[in-house]
């Protein structure tokens, strides 16, 4: 089957019941300290060429993502690892031009399939930007809360509070912003602004997070603490991380891939994915060695 | 093609291989000494042997606390960084190789100035000494190539030298009842029990050889399991 985004096709068998629907709001009596049973769901991209206009971008990237693991995308620039997370929650084809080929299904439901609601796929698969991306007018409470209201359900008041307690609790930063909810969010450090975009992303429950460099803008601290959250996130999540730190992809991921670029104007490819330990220690491929090495930028 | 980076890096790991390595050559000419001094009787030469051993020890030293700065600044990973472990394992082969000359030329001062050698298992001892010596050269040689072949073929001839020592054994048995020669041929059963080592030593060099290349570390032979 070959998905085009903004191409008619015909319908899928199953109807795409979960990404047309609004989840629920998250139970409030969820456990623990990051809160919550397990949501992850598989993501399987088979055939993926990415385009921008007449740019092929990515080519033939096929992967399978497994649930509650993380799984690290790295690569040198240009080799299009952003470009593939983008295309794993529909925001690639928001760049003028940009198109999708191939099949990417999230537990067996393509996300490209007709009739699917981008918006809605957003909200399943979150997303964590390279630079902390608070809303500046509004406080720590209301960024948390800004995604339950954005998707346009209506959440009780006492149930706003639990999820956004719960929410800043999962990302780490409870303790610290507690006592100041309605202070703007701008006035955080860089580390907390990216934990509360963090708690932005889970407060909606989605199934995914995809990280796009979440601590290049972070100090070493931060950057550890980021981190740490991000193994404990995935006991609820399926997480993707595109990262440039390569040793950030050794500590923290369970699973990497690394994609190549032959030369520039070429479209970059998925060269390899295993298991971190293999990959960093006994790599299959040259190209893969030479990377992880540091033997070519 | 991209433009190699990291090339002091590669340069400074490639030096400390090749001292790391030498650090074998520095123990086949040490135990190339101790086999004239075991031969001559030579006493003098033994003590040269053992003063000499500070270099290996040195080699060692240096070559160790190099690696280990390259683990902490530079954050090898890949055939680098498995390069850099088999490397500390052989290093301190290196350095219990040199130990076992020693231990072999502490022992010539006890056997006497003239000693009621048997010729039989004196030649014996510098038979084993020698297959150890080629045995040395070889796990050098297998490494700097990664020929994993070579290495394997070290087990062979590690066998031999174990059957050399088991001879060597059997002549002290039945060595007589002279108390001296006796004495004589218990102090070289230990001479051979040290250079026996030196070549279980080689093996394991050839072990690392095998997982530098392969990323898998298996024993060659398992001496708690010989079977298996």
């Amino acid at each position: 089957m070959q998905g085009v985004a903004g191409t008619t096709r015909a319908e899928p068998e199953m109807p795409p019941a979960d990404v047309r629907k609004p989840a629920p709001p998250a139970s409030p009596d969820a456990a623990g300290e990051t809160g919550g049973r397990s949501r992850a769901k598989r993501i399987e991209a088979r055939n993926v060429d990415l385009y921008y206009g007449e740019f092929h971008a990515v080519e033939k990237a096929s992967v399978t993502i497994e649930p509650n693991k993380v799984t690290a995308l790295i690569g040198s620039s240009g080799c299009g690892k952003t470009t593939f997370l983008r295309s794993l929650n529909r925001m690639h084809e928001l760049t003028p031009g940009a198109r999708v080929e191939g099949d990417i299904s999230l537990d067996g439901q393509d996300i490209y399939a007709p009739g699917i609601d981008p918006v809605q796929v957003r909200r399943l698969v979150g997303m964590v930007f390279q630079s902390p991306n608070p809303f500046p007018t509004m406080s720590v409470y209301e960024n948390v809360a800004a995604g339950l209201t954005l998707n346009g359900s209506r959440v009780k008041k006492s149930e706003k509070d639990e999820i956004v307690e719960r929410s800043l609790r999962g990302a780490h930063l409870w303790n610290e912003v507690k006592d100041r909810l309605d202070r703007p969010g701008s006035g955080l450090s860089g580390g907390q602004q990216q934990r509360l975009c963090i708690a932005r992303a889970i407060a909606v429950e989605p199934e995914v997070l995809l990280m796009d460099e979440p601590c290049s803008a972070l100090d070493p601290v931060a950057t550890l603490a980021i981190e740490d959250l991000v193994r404990e996130l995935k006991n609820r999540f399926t997480i993707v991380i595109v990262t440039h730190n390569m040793q950030q992809a050794a500590r923290a991921s369970d699973v990497t891939a690394f994609f190549n670029l032959e030369e520039t104007g070429k479209p970059g490819r998925l060269i390899e994915i295993g298991p971190t330990e293999t990959i960093f220690t006994s790599p299959s491929e040259k190209a893969t060695e030479d990377y992880v090495s540091g033997r070519f930028g | 093609m991209p433009e190699a980076v990291r090339v002091e890096y590669q340069g400074e790991l490639e030096r400390l291989e090749a001292s790391g390595l030498g650090g074998l050559d520095l123990v086949s000419a040490s135990l190339g000494r101790t086999l004239e001094a075991v031969e001559h009787q030579d006493v003098e030469l033994a003590q040269l042997v053992i003063a000499d051993d500070d270099r290996i020890d040195g080699r060692y030293l240096e070559v160790h606390q190099s690696l280990i700065t390259l683990l902490a600044t530079q954050s090898p990973v890949a055939t680098d960084l498995r390069l850099i472990s088999a490397l500390l394992h052989v290093l301190k082969n290196v350095e219990r190789m040199g130990d076992q000359c020693v231990n072999v030329c502490k022992l010539i001062p006890l056997t006497g100035n003239e000693p009621p050698a048997d010729e039989e298992m004196l030649r014996l001892i510098l038979t084993m000494g020698g297959q150890a010596r080629t045995l040395i050269s070889q796990a050098k040689r297998a490494f700097e190539e990664r020929n994993v072949e070579m290495a394997r073929d070290l087990v062979r001839q590690d066998d031999a030298v174990d059957t050399l020592n088991r001879e060597c054994f059997g002549l002290a048995l039945e060595i007589g009842d002279d108390a001296d020669r006796r004495e004589w041929a218990m102090t070289m059963l230990l001479a051979a029990r040290a250079i026996e080592r030196i070549g279980d030593n080689a093996v394991d060099v050839g072990e690392q050889v095998a997982f530098v290349v392969t990323g898998l570390f298996r024993e060659f032979e398992d001496a708690s399991h010989p079977e298996g």
